[in-house]
């Protein structure tokens, strides 16, 4: 077994309460005497983690899951509440958008800076700073003061920095979304290298993706606590699958909020043969469409039919309130209502008819409901319809004019 | 032994960009580290010797103007320092809650570059007294030295104290300058103790300050070169203040970014 670099033993965090001034004096009392403080909001309870040299672990959750509140407890600019936290020679480093440089000063100012944050010496800086330079890849922005610079620049530099350091412990907090393309490339290349060559990761991302393809074990944060913990593959997909389900609730409770929803619980085409395929529709025939409707609240929902080619390039649509038709009502609040195309002049080829149920207002859209038919026929004609025309006869004089 | 390179090469960082910062932005920089002390130095001669026709102490025998100036730079020096540092946590909050750093260092660095630069300014000060007004004791300057690194000394317990504190209590900010103001007025650095009716001046003695004052008039003005008991006692209850200062700050620092 490699050796630990970190471990955390059930730790937990209380942000205390300092808006209020009293609040304030009490903790500042509290802390002078017994060296910590009490009470307040919990964003972290009982996490344990151990990172061994060589490994690499996504932390994932939903936004305010206390992501990077246990980041900085790892970095050490947060005391932990409750619970031990140990490191053992590391020299862990953060990237964060902008962390730890001031606006005001130059790139190369803050380089520097940064770079003695890291424990580079001035010397190796000076050794280095070609390399660094060439990495950042920037230009001559470097002399530019940084509140000049684009989100991007700024996470190039700071990752150009950690890239010449070559920590024991990276830990990165969702900064390779703001990159460009190349430069995340470029990134991800040197991560997977330096993972290659025994460092160690710790990535808060929000894409699944790239955890996937950078870490090895994952943990995922729900409200403070440790929910899964284990193989990456494992932990991502229990996560997005909850948040599938997060998803499809809510969608549903957005309805049940709405009173009413309208829906399409039966379209038909009507043909003569009893075939299971798609209904064929002879060119020229009589194409029609009947649909049951669902109106919870009783009242009558408008009707809209569409007709669309099989790769979706819509053809034709129309409502019932258009044509100032009240679909008819059927048993259990459900309403009827039927199109009838006569002389359908779709050319042939795959079609498919959709039928939309919207609010009575005729606003809303709420449900759609699509059947695939089939326009038989012989013809050469190009396009999607039949457009009524006829040929005309030109009399020779008239092109003399 | 690592751990100590580390942060020195970052005090040294820190300390460059604190100076520098001073300067960012101004054309011609480095000139006025030399003009300002002078033009200063000409508005308080003019304003309180000859406007308020202040004198020196009649033992001292030295005119007005290098009396007060010897004083007035290492007062400006120690009250913009412990000013400065006590504000440096609090300005360097965005640094604090994303990097980890020994967070004394910000203060240390603040103080230690106020009393650089006023320091420079002092030099010329006392070139110019050199020149225009009375005969300074060079030969004093190492025990000038090491009452200034005193002064230095308490500046940075201060400092550690004002700035730890000041980030759990916001109301210190609104306090210090007003304090400071008090300090000055109340420390002989303007007017001779003689001045003050009654038995008055006798209460300055309870004013620390007073006697640091005392002590660089006396190596500046006299030539005293050898350190004498004063010096002595001032260097150890700055110490002491250190001590005190950085146990204060190891104490409350961990939590600063709670109250930030």
């Amino acid at each position: 077994m490699s050796r630990v670099l970190l471990r955390l033993e059930r730790v937990g965090k209380d942000y205390p309460p300092t808006v209020q001034a009293r609040g304030r004096v009490r903790a500042f009392w509290q802390v002078l005497l017994s060296g910590r403080s009490r009470g307040g909001k919990r964003v972290l309870e009982d996490i344990n983690l151990e990172v061994r040299a060589g490994e690499s672990m996504g932390i994932i959750g939903a936004n305010g899951a206390g992501k990077s509140t246990l980041l900085k407890i790892i970095t050490g600019v947060l005391q932990p509440s409750t619970g031990t936290m140990a490191q053992q020679g590391t020299r862990a480093a953060l990237l964060e958008l902008g962390a730890g440089f001031n606006p005001e000063y130059s790139g190369l100012d803050n380089l520097r800076m940064n770079a003695a944050f890291l424990g580079m010496s001035q010397r190796q800086v000076d050794q280095r700073l070609d390399d660094i330079i060439s990495f950042a890849d920037i230009g001559q922005a470097i002399n530019e003061p940084v509140k000049h610079y684009s989100s991007g620049m700024v996470v190039r530099l700071g990752f150009a920095v950690i890239a010449s350091v070559k920590p024991d412990l990276l830990i990165t907090d969702e900064v390779l979304a703001v990159g460009d393309e190349s430069f995340q490339k470029k990134c991800i290349r040197w991560i997977e290298q330096y993972l290659a060559e025994g460092g160690t990761l710790l990535m808060v991302s929000h894409s699944m993706y790239q955890v996937q393809k950078l870490c090895h074990q994952a943990m995922w944060l729900e409200n403070g606590r440790a929910r899964e913990m284990g193989d990456v593959f494992d932990v991502t997909q229990a996560y997005l699958a909850w948040h599938e389900r997060l998803d499809a609730e809510r969608s549903h409770v957005d309805q049940g909020n709405a009173g009413a929803y309208y829906g399409v619980d039966e379209i038909r085409i009507e043909q003569a043969d009893d075939d299971d395929g798609p209904p064929l529709i002879p060119m020229g025939g009589r194409l029609v469409v009947t649909m049951r409707l669902r109106s919870p609240d009783g009242r009558r929902p408008v009707a809209a039919v569409g007709l669309v080619r099989a790769d979706g390039t819509p053809v034709y649509g129309v409502t019932t309130d258009f044509d100032d038709y009240h679909p008819g009502q059927g048993p259990e609040g459900q309403y009827l209502a039927r199109v009838v195309f006569d002389d359908l002049s779709l050319l042939p080829g795959g079609y498919a008819v959709r039928g939309h149920a919207l609010d009575p207002e005729g606003l809303r859209l709420h449900d759609t409901a699509e059947l695939d038919f089939t326009v038989t026929g012989r013809s050469r004609e190009l396009g999607l319809v039949r457009l009524q025309h006829r040929w005309e006869p030109v009399e020779p004089d008239e092109c003399e004019k | 032994m690592d751990a100590f390179r580390h942060n020195l090469a970052l005090f040294r960082q820190l300390l460059r960009r604190e100076i520098r910062s001073r300067f960012i932005g101004s054309a011609t920089g480095w000139i006025w580290l030399i003009v300002t002390p002078l033009l200063l130095l000409a508005v308080y001669g003019f304003v309180f010797g000859v406007i308020f026709q202040a004198r020196a102490p009649a033992d001292m025998a030295v005119p007005f103007i290098a009396w007060l100036a010897v004083a007035l730079w290492p007062w400006l020096a120690f009250s913009e320092g412990v000013l400065k540092g006590s504000q440096a946590i609090l300005q360097n909050s965005a640094l604090i809650s994303k990097v980890s750093l020994p967070r004394a260092l910000l203060v240390i660095s603040s103080v230690s570059s106020v009393f650089f630069l006023h320091l420079i300014g002092y030099l010329v000060i006392l070139i110019a007294v050199q020149l225009l007004a009375a005969d300074i004791a060079w030969h004093a300057l190492p025990n000038l030295t090491l009452t200034l690194f005193s002064l230095y000394l308490l500046a940075l317990g201060l400092g550690l104290m004002f700035a730890a504190v000041q980030v759990y209590l916001r109301d210190l900010e609104h306090f210090l300058p007003t304090f400071f103001m008090l300090w000055f007025f109340l420390t002989p650095i303007l007017y001779a103790p003689e001045i003050l009716p009654g038995d008055l001046g006798r209460y300055l003695a309870f004013n620390p300050m007073t006697w640091w004052m005392e002590e660089i008039r006396q190596g500046v003005l006299l030539g005293q070169w050898w350190p004498g008991t004063v010096q002595i006692l001032l260097l150890v209850a700055s110490l002491v203040v250190l001590w005190l200062g950085l146990r204060l700050f190891d104490r409350l620092s961990p939590h600063f970014e709670d109250f930030l």
